[in-house]
């Protein structure tokens, strides 16, 4: 089948079998900067956001992207340069083979929600990206300096 | 010397993915291929017939035992083929390989190719394996290159023994108090988020170019040589980046088969394992069995220790390093105590299971396990704190080791008080019990060398420092930036350090043993010092670690919260205080004991991969269950500064210290809470509550909820 959406905010177009993931799809096209770690859900390295849903593409079949607006963490780390300057900046990341979906999942955590710079709550929602390499604590300092930036912008913005 | 608070020079392009990994890199005309992998444990391989397969659409071809021969492959032992050849070994073991023009077409056809096998009885345990009337894994393991099986023995791959059995036997015979207690732990996956993959090519003037998740490129190309019958100079392993390693990117394994298809279709072939995969067919952690016996006198001091190890190395050697192709970790067996009465055996055998590899302090974090938790059942039995007897037999400053080695510093003690001294007991919640454990390990510095190419293009074009080993995310190129850039007075946003192809670069031992980072501090100063000197173009230059003879100590206490009702426990805190000196970068020194510490956690509580019918149970990375953020405990660490490093730079390795006394802590916690003493990891929730049910706890636990 042929599937097309918006990539990255760019037009993609490309062919994919009817049971063919995302994930595979994506890197098939020669879009690695999603990658694939567990291939079941797990460990979230595939993280992507589909029409406004953070997902896991390795779990989302290609063709039900079609027509729908994609963004990886290519394209979200050109759009929210803050969000990777904050990974890059507490230094959340080592060997980097989770950090593109640890980048969605910040973005998604951030924009989507929860949005709160608690542990707890970033630590439950960061269940699904596993890290091997930094014991978390540099992921979830990251995260909640972001969130502590994007509310002083909020109320900023509001005010 | 530079110390570094910036981001690392390839952190965004690695959030933003754009760094290449080997299952990233597509060549021009490149196909892909997968495994046929055996499905049984023990059996004679009759026949493969592969004519469906071939009638999917975009199989090139099915390659065979029978077509490639017997081309044995290992890191130090040669006797694992790269496809199998009359014969299975374990489930997971490749019996051909299917080449395509998509991942997927050769995914179909693998179920497709069928294969006949004639099963024998399988030995699955390592114990029932060393019984002679046992079936044998190998006819005559001893004749394979470079084994260490010794002649006539039956499923040994290793057997090293040390100390004096005799003198022990007798001093625990006369000793106050004895613990003669047996520890078993699974086996276990590295848990690398990027599974292993392998590229090969075949150029035109017949050069074979190799991309791997491997972290040792040069003995990789000596491992293909060998296997292959290729001269060393054919082969060039090319510069890739590596997502995760812990031990477990060292061995060739899809490296031969992937060769051998790109010879064989003259074309570039991408072998990309998918997880389910690597987690039952790669080199995982070895299972071992433990037998600790520990003496002392009326006062808690040390008499003698005997340690008899058996490990699970499954159907091959190959992928150990170690001319004694046993576990390095079993040489700190007791090292960090002042003992001179002992007696170690290590006995590695043959099963029909996953051949065991090295997993970060490859056999230290088992054999910690067992030691640490005797050490507390010695203290029990004695009547002492468990940190009091820590302290009576530690090593001392100036005080030979068992192996009569005596470290120019010695600050087991004072890493202990350290430790103690920042400990504050945490909170539980009403009704649940608390516990605390501690445990020590030491481990020496092994100092090495390496090799830097220093160039610049042209004025105006930055530094660029060309290293032979790979970056497995430590942080040692930001290291290496940071050294060159401060000894030759230049900024760091001037220096670029990138991976060498062997081509490049003299052989290099490449990522191991925690050595990295303090031998290209040494390469890069004496590079630096030659560019200065020279004033050349390109500079290539050798250096590495020397003296002082240095061991870190690390000693780890946890915490737990357990319900008596349930077994269900929560490790609260894990504090680390470790031997520090020289601390090149905060960040990343922190990173590597937090990651350290956590896969000590997920040893100890949550990580097993052990087989049902000599199938690895786990499928996938959600049975097989690594620390999330959320299972985590709570990290602390105390940096015990001013210890000496090795020269130059003053630095001792921080890579493989936390991961490895956490369990003993952990299952010293649990026996601290609820008197329930475990000596089988990982430690559930389960074993817990059978525990508190056999030692009769149950009604004092259910007391303690009210």
């Amino acid at each position: 089948m042929r599937v097309s959406l918006q990539l990255n905010g760019e037009t993609f177009s490309g062919d994919a079998d009817g049971d063919e993931s995302l994930l595979a799809m994506l890197r098939r096209h020669g879009h690695t900067a999603v990658k694939e770690g567990c291939g079941v859900g797990v460990c979230g390295a595939c993280g992507v956001i589909v029409g406004g849903s953070y997902v896991s593409s390795c779990l989302y079949l290609a063709g039900l992207a079609d027509g729908a607006e994609v963004w990886t963490a290519e394209g979200l780390s050109r759009t929210d340069p803050e969000t990777a300057d904050a990974l890059a900046v507490a230094e959340a990341l080592q060997c980097g083979a989770c950090s593109p979906g640890q980048l969605v999942a910040c973005w998604a955590y951030v924009h989507l929600g929860p949005g709160v710079p608690d542990e707890e709550t970033i630590r439950h929602f960061f269940a699904g990206n596993l890290c091997r390499c930094t014991g978390y604590s540099t992921i979830v300092e990251a995260v909640k300096a972001r969130c502590v930036a994007e509310g002083s912008r909020a109320r900023g913005s509001s005010a | 010397m530079a110390t570094m608070a910036t981001i690392r020079a390839d952190a965004r392009a690695k959030l933003a993915g754009e760094q290449r990994y080997t299952s990233d890199l597509r060549r021009p005309g490149m196909c892909e291929a997968a495994l046929v992998r055996s499905g049984l444990p023990s059996a004679r391989l009759v026949s493969v017939d592969a004519a469906r397969a071939l009638g999917v659409p975009g199989v090139l071809a099915v390659l065979t035992g029978a077509e490639v021969g017997v081309r044995l492959w290992g890191r130090m032992a040669r006797d694992i083929p790269a496809l199998a050849v009359d014969r299975v070994r374990y489930v997971g073991e490749p019996v051909a390989v299917v080449i395509a023009e998509t991942r997927a077409a050769a995914d179909r056809a693998v179920e497709l190719v069928e294969v006949d096998y004639e099963p024998l009885e399988p030995v699955l345990d390592a114990l029932a394996a060393l019984d002679p009337t046992s079936p044998a894994v190998h006819e005559q393991p001893w004749l394979y290159p470079s084994a260490a099986a010794p002649e006539g023995s039956h499923n040994v791959q290793s057997r090293i023994v040390a100390g004096d059995l005799a003198a022990t036997e007798a001093a625990l015979a006369a000793s106050a108090h004895v613990v003669d207690q047996t520890y078993t732990s699974p086996r276990g996956h590295h848990g690398y988020i990027e599974p292993q993959a392998c590229v090969a090519e075949v150029d035109d003037d017949g050069r074979i170019h190799v991309w791997m998740t491997n972290k040792q490129p040069y003995r990789l190309r000596a491992q293909l040589s060998e296997c292959l019958g290729i001269d060393q100079q054919r082969i060039v392993v090319e510069p890739v980046a590596i997502g995760g390693d812990f031990g477990g990117k060292g061995a060739a394994l899809l490296a031969p088969i992937c060769v051998l298809a790109s010879e064989w279709t003259r074309r570039p072939v991408r072998i990309a394992l998918h997880y389910d995969e690597d987690l039952s067919a790669t080199n995982p952690r070895h299972g071992s069995r433990i037998r600790v016996r520990l003496g002392s006198d009326g006062e808690g001091r040390f008499s003698a220790l005997a340690v008899d190890a058996v490990f699970d190395g499954g159907a091959y050697a190959g992928c150990k390093v170690m001319p004694d192709v046993n576990l390095p970790g079993m040489s700190e067996a007791g090292t960090a105590y002042g003992l001179s009465v002992f007696a170690l055996e290590s006995v590695v055998a043959y099963t029909n299971s996953v051949p065991g590899g090295h997993m970060r302090a490859p056999g230290a974090p088992q054999l910690t396990f067992a030691l640490e938790s005797a050490v507390d059942e010695l203290a029990a039995l004695a009547g002492i704190d468990p940190v009091e007897l820590r302290r009576r037999n530690v090593l001392r400053q100036g005080e030979p080791n068992l192996h009569g080695t005596t470290w120019t510093e010695c600050r087991g003690g004072e890493v202990l008080e350290a430790a103690v001294a920042a400990s504050r007991r945490l909170e539980v919640p009403p009704g649940w019990l608390h516990g605390r454990g501690v445990a020590l390990y030491d481990r020496p510095n092994v100092p090495m060398r390496t090799t830097l190419r220093l160039s610049r293009a042209g004025t105006g074009d930055p530094l660029s420092v060309e290293v032979p080993f790979p970056d497995t995310g430590t942080g040692s190129y930001e290291a290496v930036r940071a050294e060159v850039a401060e000894q030759l007075g230049l900024d760091r946003a001037e220096v670029v350090v990138r991976l060498a192809s062997t081509a490049e670069l003299p052989p290099d031992a490449g990522v191991g043993g925690s050595w990295v980072t303090a031998s290209a501090l040494g390469a890069a100063a004496a590079a630096a010092r030659a560019w200065k000197d020279g004033g050349g173009e390109t500079i290539v230059a050798s250096g590495g670690a020397e003296g002082p003879e240095v061991t870190s100590f690390v000693v780890q206490l946890a915490q737990v919260a357990l319900d008596p009702a349930t077994g269900a426990y929560r490790v609260l805190e894990v504090l680390t205080a470790v031997d520090s000196a020289r601390v090149v970068n905060p960040r990343a020194h922190q990173m590597q004991i937090d990651g350290g510490a956590a896969m000590g956690y997920g040893f100890a509580s949550l990580e097993d991969l052990d087989l049902e019918g000599g199938q690895v149970g786990a499928g996938t990375l959600g049975e097989f269950r690594i620390p999330t953020a959320e299972d985590v405990p709570a990290w602390r660490t105390v940096l015990v500064e001013g210890s000496l490093g090795v020269e130059p730079g003053g630095v001792k390795a921080i890579g493989e210290l936390s991961n490895v006394p956490t369990a003993a802590a952990v299952a010293n916690a649990l026996a601290d809470a609820g008197g329930v003493r475990l000596r089988s990891l990982p430690l559930t929730a389960e074993k817990v509550w059978r525990g508190l049910i056999a030692s009769g706890d149950e009604g004092a636990a259910m007391r303690a909820r009210r």
